[in-house]
């Protein structure tokens, strides 16, 4: 009797639409500016946005293909690959800032005096040829690659600086982590340990971001100002995605980021705002 | 040689004892040291902050009841309604352990497995998206073992001179279930219910792909697309960033309110629950 | 008429939960069938997994499930069959009841709990204490399953407490007219007669350590391929069938048919094992104590 009405009840519920909710899900490095955003238009103008980071960038564009979500954040430009595997999305992608993607060791590594790394060297460590930090100038400890795991932006925006796409970047076997904070903080508690993160996330006392140096040229230190000089390759676009223009929440959600309180939340999280970002930020 | 064994055995059988005791113990002071310094009404009260796993829990408690209530609101006439039919309704002794196996074959699929087929069913096939309706009704599922077997342990431990009265008197069966083995028997299933509860009220992996996100919902207005906050997927995203003390402090506080809560309901389960067991135990 | 009302209800609850039962069972066989296809047999006994490159092997999370269930069960069961012999058969009532308080309440922590013991303490203490044999950081194969062996200990010992108290004293009573010592009594009488019930208990405890996902998740490191299926692996980072279900890969995988197959393959498998463990179970213990098997 009881499972009846609860049916009954359900049944009646689900006819009735939920509020015209946003629904934003994606990379973990643009979450802190969305989520803090959302908090305040929530609190100022009772909007609903709901924020979820799984999957990373890519988990974030399929939700938004699929109809899970409303709104995409992407830590890395949109591809041809995306639009084709999803031909029925008209992916419109705005820009939010720029933040410089960083390779970050632990602090055993970085006391050493390892402060750069060429890109043969970073596909020496990615592809587990370069066993010990001693061989790049470390300390004598073996090389922990917490790899990004797939479908992360931060990962593909790596894979394609180190080996120009996705498809060309050979099969490795790492411990994977998730989340910009998981791969910190195991980073931070692990010694001879290496990551792709987002440099903004780096604390300078137990993670450190490491230059990259190629020979016969100056050191190119992944900071905000070499990034907005253009100096820093590995630099990416900060981006929110939806399918088709931005209306309704979703369209205050991106006015509200791209003005002055939002951007003012984009440089707290230690990124560029887009004054700085030159337009897209130089990505490769 | 057979005085040393002698002697021996008891101490080791103690210190494995000991040993057990001190883990509950151990985990319990630990999450209690941290946690009780976090805690405050305003913890329990205030909705989460701006900034990541700052603020207080309270949608994140609000979550996980309405998961539990929905859970106990699936699962208990179910559980009760298989108890039934197993213990009273089936006469054959095949019938009933076919029944039986096919209640431990349910009681053992993994967690997981529950959330993988919510994904399924609701998510893909129903497109319900994330919904607090999804993660109770799998949680109820999942507690269906637990609250039938509890029910019917008591129903098999009546004594028979209880029913044979009833027939005695004239009572149909299906008076007899609702005038004699039911009150005889709610403690079972209470007790059965409240340790489901604790459990469902722990799960992490059902309501991982199917009802919970880790911000920006309050109070779920329908079905479809209507996802909750949960203190168990709260702790697990946190858990995975054990760095920022700021969320660190916020991570202990709701780690000791989940830990408060499952112990609670485990607790006010245990009298019903362990006197039950001695009954059957000693016939 | 309330007698059919009563039945009837009974009845239909009783098909609902078998439907929703057999929908789970259908649900993981037809959704994996595009995988066994593509793979055949090879995608339970090849080692490389790299969806990119459409390789689906589970084998080396077959291998981490094993480990981790293993090493749990090993570092469980001394402790957990020593405090039911004291239970069972050192103490009597009251005290029991008082002893079984606090394995009834630890069998009640949810795993994310655990998982939060384990990213914050435990991981380090592997990492500091295994130091000199490298370990590459603290999210070893080793550290899922020291976390596991305490998540399954109340499970093992209640079941163990459970098929010891199964031995009727007037076998204990027997032993002792015999001549025999408490302890020689324990030893040589009610061990041997509760072993089928041991043997179950152990059997499920295994099963209950290798459904558990989200404390493994947490400490285990979630890297696809083994490098080598030695000891030394068990100090490096593995994936286990739950670890992997239970990570991102599963929303990535959600559009393409093929990869979603994939995963859900590895909940097929999971279930094949465990299940398979609980019936093997059941065999040793048909009566009733299996009720207390807790779910991972």
């Amino acid at each position: 009797m009881r499972r009846t009405f609860a049916l009954l009840v359900a049944g009646v519920l689900a006819g009735v639409p939920a509020a015209a909710a946003l629904r934003v899900i994606g990379s973990t490095t643009v979450n802190p500016v969305v989520s803090e955003a959302a908090a305040i238009l929530r609190a100022e103008a009772g909007l609903e946005i709901q924020v979820d980071t799984a999957g990373g960038s890519s988990g974030g564009i399929a939700a938004l293909a699929d109809g899970r979500a409303e709104m995409a954040m992407v830590s890395r430009p949109i591809k041809v690959a995306d639009r084709q595997r999803f031909p029925g999305v008209d992916f419109r992608s705005t820009t939010i800032g720029a933040d410089a993607l960083a390779l970050v060791v632990s602090a055993d590594v970085w006391s050493a005096g390892v402060r750069c790394l060429s890109r043969e060297q970073v596909r020496g460590l990615y592809e587990r040829r370069i066993a010990r930090w001693s061989e790049v100038g470390g300390p004598d400890r073996q090389v922990v690659f917490f790899n990004k795991e797939p479908g992360r932006g931060t990962w593909e925006v790596f894979a394609d600086w180190l080996y120009g796409g996705v498809e060309a970047t050979p099969m490795v076997s790492h411990p994977e982590v998730g989340s910009n904070e998981e791969a910190r903080s195991k980073v931070a508690s692990t010694r001879g340990a290496i990551t792709q993160l987002s440099a903004a996330w780096a604390d300078g006392v137990r993670t450190f971001a490491l230059g990259l140096c190629e020979t016969g040229l100056p050191v190119a230190h992944p900071t905000r100002a070499a990034v907005a000089a253009g100096d820093y390759p590995l630099s990416r676009p900060l981006t929110v995605v939806t399918d088709g223009p931005p209306v309704g929440v979703a369209r205050r959600l991106i006015d509200f980021v791209l003005g002055g309180r939002g951007q003012a939340l984009v440089t707290r999280h230690g990124y560029l705002p887009l004054s700085q970002a030159n337009g897209e930020g130089g990505h490769p | 040689m057979r005085k040393w064994i002698d002697r021996g055995l008891p101490i080791a059988c103690a210190i494995c004892a000991v040993a057990c005791c001190a883990l509950l113990l151990g985990i319990v002071a630990t999450i209690l040291a941290r946690g009780l310094p976090v805690l405050s009404g305003e913890f329990l009260s205030a909705a989460d902050g701006e900034l990541l796993g700052s603020g207080g829990i309270r949608y994140q408690l609000f979550g996980t009841v309405l998961l539990v209530a929905t859970a106990l609101a699936v699962g208990a006439p179910l559980a009760l309604g298989w108890a039934l039919v197993q213990a009273v309704w089936v006469r054959s002794q095949r019938g009933r352990r076919l029944l039986r196996r096919t209640l431990y074959a349910v009681n053992a699929v993994p967690s997981i497995l529950f959330g993988i087929f919510g994904l399924i069913v609701f998510v893909k096939y129903l497109d319900w998206g994330k919904s607090w309706l999804a993660g109770g009704i799998l949680l109820g599922l999942m507690i269906v073992p637990t609250i039938a077997v509890a029910l019917v342990e008591r129903i098999e431990a009546l004594p028979a001179k209880y029913v044979r009265a009833a027939a005695g008197l004239g009572l149909s069966k299906g008076r007899i279930v609702t005038s004699v083995i039911l009150p005889q028997c709610w403690s079972g299933g209470a007790s059965g219910a409240l340790i489901g509860l604790a459990r469902a009220a722990g799960e992490t992996a059902p309501i991982l792909f199917t009802a919970a996100v880790f911000s920006g919902v309050t109070v779920p207005h329908g079905v479809v697309e209507s996802p909750v906050l949960a203190l168990p997927y709260h702790i697990f995203v946190l858990a995975q960033d054990s760095f920022d003390p700021e969320a660190g402090a916020h991570l202990w506080g709701s780690a000791f309110v989940l830990l408060a809560l499952v112990l609670a309901l485990s607790l006010l389960a245990l009298p019903l629950r362990l006197r039950a067991a001695e009954e059957a135990q000693h016939g | 008429m309330r007698s059919s009302l009563a039945r009837w209800a009974s009845y239909g609850a009783t098909g609902l939960t078998l439907v929703f039962g057999t929908a789970l069972l259908v649900s993981f066989v037809a959704q994996s069938l595009p995988v066994w296809r593509h793979e055949g047999l090879a995608y339970v006994t090849g080692s490389v997994w790299h969806f990119r490159s459409e390789q689906f092997g589970v084998l080396p999370m077959i291998y981490g499930s094993v480990v981790v269930s293993i090493v749990a069960l090993a570092l469980a069961a001394p402790l957990a069959v020593g405090a039911a012999i004291w239970s069972a058969e050192y103490l009597n009532g009251r005290n029991r009841w008082w002893f079984k308080v606090p394995i009834e309440l630890l069998a009640g922590i949810p795993s994310v709990v655990y998982g939060l013991l384990g990213v914050l303490l435990l991981r380090n203490w592997i990492y500091e204490l295994f130091e000199r044999f490298e370990p590459l950081s603290g999210d070893t194969l080793l550290t899922a399953g020291v976390l596991l062996a305490v998540m399954i200990l109340p499970t093992v010992m209640t079941l163990a407490d459970d098929a010891l108290r199964g031995v009727a004293s007037s076998q204990r009573r027997a032993a002792r007219a015999l001549g025999f010592t408490q302890a020689e009594g324990v030893l040589r009488v009610s061990l041997p007669q509760a072993a089928p019930g041991l043997v179950a208990a152990l059997l499920l405890g295994l099963g209950r350590a290798m459904g558990e996902t989200i404390a493994v998740f947490l400490v285990v490191g979630r890297q696809d391929s083994q490098a080598d299926y030695g000891l030394r692996s068990w100090l490096e980072a593995g994936q286990t069938l739950t670890s992997k279900l239970g990570s991102s890969e599963t929303f990535l995988a959600y559009g393409d048919p093929l990869h979603w197959s994939a995963i859900v393959g590895l909940g097929l498998v999971l279930l094949a094992l465990v299940l398979s463990l609980t019936l093997a179970a059941g065999r040793w213990l048909p009566e009733t104590g299996l009720a207390r098997n807790r779910r991972a």
